[in-house]
């Protein structure tokens, strides 16, 4: 979960700085690529993962051959199926931000003798943060609520690949009913603190 | 000495189709480019600093060139050493006047930097506004705060696109002799954009008039 918000945050963040202040061919079509899995039945984009990384792979058997190692059933493969699942929602919550940085700012920056990079992480991160941070806090929240996908790429392992919406469907079949309901009630307090906490931020103003 | 020999065609809705074609040399002391809206003040000022690309021509302040699209050359803008005043100032919204100063001062001394943004503040006399930030400063403080972190960064040309075109009648006089102090100390080329003519009468220098872009690439030095 930790892993996949970190990977989530800073690749997220990349693509949407770059969506965001570049043009070039193929933009929009790599943005609805990027977003796809927001409407997809996460089975589906976990279907796609298999077809990209598992043992027969695309990508998968090359790396299988190699290393005799497979994403399949790892702990590595259930954050690769978090990450691709919940990026969009950092991807759309940071451009619209980043969007919203008047170009004004960092052409001042650059006449002020600063670089892209130094321009990125002084003037426009920090102007664009409340989108950010929302993007953060929403897309870990759908990491941590990860089902479909994981299930497909990973499995339902206790202790490796199982997440919590796995291992209340697992109670739930198995009979273990208050097992069920505290991890709902767990993931829910975690959702509802999150949209919360995301609605208050982006409202207050913070300079 | 600043050459600019530049071509650019306008690529936003309502001039699409029209280009400007400006060329002129500004030494030392003022410019002043003067036309009405639309006739590509703005955009001839971002060419200089980088920020607009031309379609053809040279830009070059004494032997550095800016640009030419005979040899392909195109200096990055945080390379060309210009002092942008924006027409919205573009202060850091996050930032305190101070810091806003000290952002385009060179090197790493952050004490010396502060040092260094206080003395700019007094000179615009404004130390009052110090840890402010832009949204709590009238506009003639932002106004000079802009102005004083042009300077800051230790330019080789100064460019000002309309810099008081916010403010008051009695602020504007004032201000400009600020200005004009400020060019007088630094000795520098400072190209000057507006649309107002008492403001072009009273800063002297050269005059460059930009015509109506309807009837575009007629320009009179």
């Amino acid at each position: 979960m930790t892993i996949a918000t970190i990977v989530v945050a800073v690749v997220g963040l990349s693509f949407a700085y770059l969506l965001a202040r570049y043009d070039f061919f193929g933009k929009e079509l790599l943005d609805a690529l990027l977003t796809m899995p927001l409407v997809l039945p996460p089975t589906v984009t976990g279907y796609y993962l298999i077809v990209l990384l598992g043992r027969r792979g695309l990508l998968g058997s090359p790396i299988y051959d190699l290393t005799g190692w497979s994403f399949a059933f790892t702990w590595q493969g259930a954050v690769i199926a978090a990450v691709v699942v919940a990026l969009p929602i950092m991807i759309k919550a940071s451009r619209a931000s980043i969007e919203s940085v008047g170009r004004n700012f960092e052409d001042a920056s650059y006449t002020l003798g600063k670089g892209r990079l130094e321009t990125f992480f002084r003037i426009t991160l920090p102007l664009a943060k409340r989108g950010v941070i929302a993007g953060i806090v929403l897309s870990s929240a759908r990491a941590l609520g990860e089902f479909g996908a994981t299930l497909m790429l990973a499995g339902n392992i206790p202790g490796k690949t199982q997440t919590m919406p796995l291992a209340i469907y697992e109670a739930v079949s198995t009979g273990a009913d208050i097992r069920a309901s505290l991890l709902a009630v767990i993931l829910t307090v975690v959702s509802v603190t999150a949209v919360y906490l995301t609605n208050k931020m982006t409202r207050a103003r913070i300079y | 000495m600043l050459t600019v020999n530049a071509k650019k065609r306008f690529a936003d809705a309502g001039r699409s189709g029209s280009s400007i074609e400006i060329s002129f040399e500004a030494g030392n002391g003022f410019t002043v480019v003067l036309g009405p809206s639309g006739s590509g003040k703005s955009t001839t000022l971002k060419m200089i600093a980088g920020i607009i690309r031309p379609d053809s021509g040279l830009i070059k302040l004494g032997d550095r060139v800016f640009f030419d699209s005979y040899t392909g050359t195109d200096l990055a803008i945080k390379d060309r050493r210009v002092g942008f005043v924006f027409q919205d100032y573009a202060l850091f919204p996050h930032l305190s006047a101070e810091k806003n100063i000290a952002f385009g001062i060179k090197g790493s001394d952050a004490r010396s930097k502060a040092e260094t943004s206080l003395s700019l503040l007094t000179l615009f006399h404004i130390e009052h506004v110090r840890h402010r930030l832009p949204a709590e400063m009238s506009g003639g403080e932002q106004q000079r705060v802009a102005v004083a972190r042009a300077l800051a960064s230790d330019p080789s040309i100064v460019l000002l696109d309309e810099p008081l075109s916010a403010v008051d009648q009695e602020m504007r006089s004032r201000l400009l002799d600020e200005i004009v102090a400020a060019q007088n100390r630094s000795n520098i080329p400072f190209i000057y954009v507006t649309h107002n003519i008492s403001e072009a009468e009273r800063l002297g220098g050269n005059r460059i008039i930009l015509a109506d872009p309807n009837e575009p690439g007629r320009i009179e030095a």
